[in-house]
């Protein structure tokens, strides 16, 4: 059992997630994919070579991951609220339009 | 023999939530990750972490759930089983290598040092952490308090 290559398909998931998948939410589930991928790595290493470093530094990192958690969702309301959809491909289009008129 | 079960549920799981297209059902898949994630954690002796990712994960989920149920609108189509076994069959190819696979040795060359020690010896990185996120929520707030008062909103 090798947990640095389960770390590296976990990873592998979620970096195909966040470059294929165009909804916020998947985006966002990408991105808690990877972190988890860190933690495991993190966590296993330690683990396995006798040293808590690993597990001490997480308990901070898990803070940070929950700020990202919540700048994302908090992208998800706003992006539903002010344009009705969460889909990254639609959000880019109103900007690409204004910039064409401005142009004209 | 209880790792390697986690493993191959961990990946299988992690499939199922890039994979499938409704969002609930990828949050659901995204539980099975947390759940999966803690558990290893807690078998390979790591419990603080163990416990401190299962309340995490519960948080984050709740708010997934609830946010995926108001955001997401009329669910549209149900998964096809066809899809969701193609995906289960996936999920268990990609954790093969990690299972019978070895890349890795493991050396004692560090001294081994306590949680508890290793936590105090980093509380000034920690306290610069929590300082960072209460800073960002401050500076969240004060944009947005600043653009309606922009806007003349009350």
């Amino acid at each position: 059992m090798d947990f640095v290559l389960l770390s590296l398909i976990l990873l592998s998931v979620g970096i195909y997630g966040l470059l294929t998948k165009r909804e916020l939410l998947k985006v966002f589930v990408s991105v808690e994919l990877i972190a988890t991928a860190a933690t495991l790595n993190f966590v296993m290493l330690s683990s396995s070579a006798g040293i808590q470093v690993g597990e001490a530094f997480l308990v901070l990192a898990f803070s940070t991951d929950t700020a990202v958690s919540a700048v994302i969702l908090a992208l998800l309301v706003v992006a539903r609220k002010k344009y009705g959809t969460s889909d990254i491909g639609e959000l880019v289009k109103p900007a690409k339009t204004e910039d064409k008129e401005v142009e004209a | 023999m209880i790792l390697e079960v986690l493993a191959i549920g961990l990946v299988i799981s992690a499939c199922l939530a890039i994979f499938i297209d409704e969002a609930v059902y990828s949050v659901a898949a995204l539980s099975g990750v947390f759940l999966f994630t803690s558990a290893m954690c807690a078998v390979s002796g790591a419990v603080f972490v163990a416990v401190f990712q299962f309340a995490v994960g519960i948080g984050t989920l709740a708010v997934l759930f609830l946010s995926g149920e108001m955001l997401g609108g009329k669910m549209e189509k149900k998964p096809k089983p066809k899809n969701v076994l193609l995906v289960l069959a996936s999920g268990a190819l990609f954790s093969l290598p990690a299972v019978f696979l070895s890349v890795f040795q493991t050396t004692n060359s560090v001294p081994p040092l306590s949680f508890g020690e290793t936590l105090w010896s980093l509380r000034a990185g920690d306290v610069v952490l929590q300082g960072l996120v209460v800073l960002g929520v401050a500076l969240g707030i004060g944009v947005v308090l600043f653009e309606k008062r922009r806007k003349g909103e009350p």
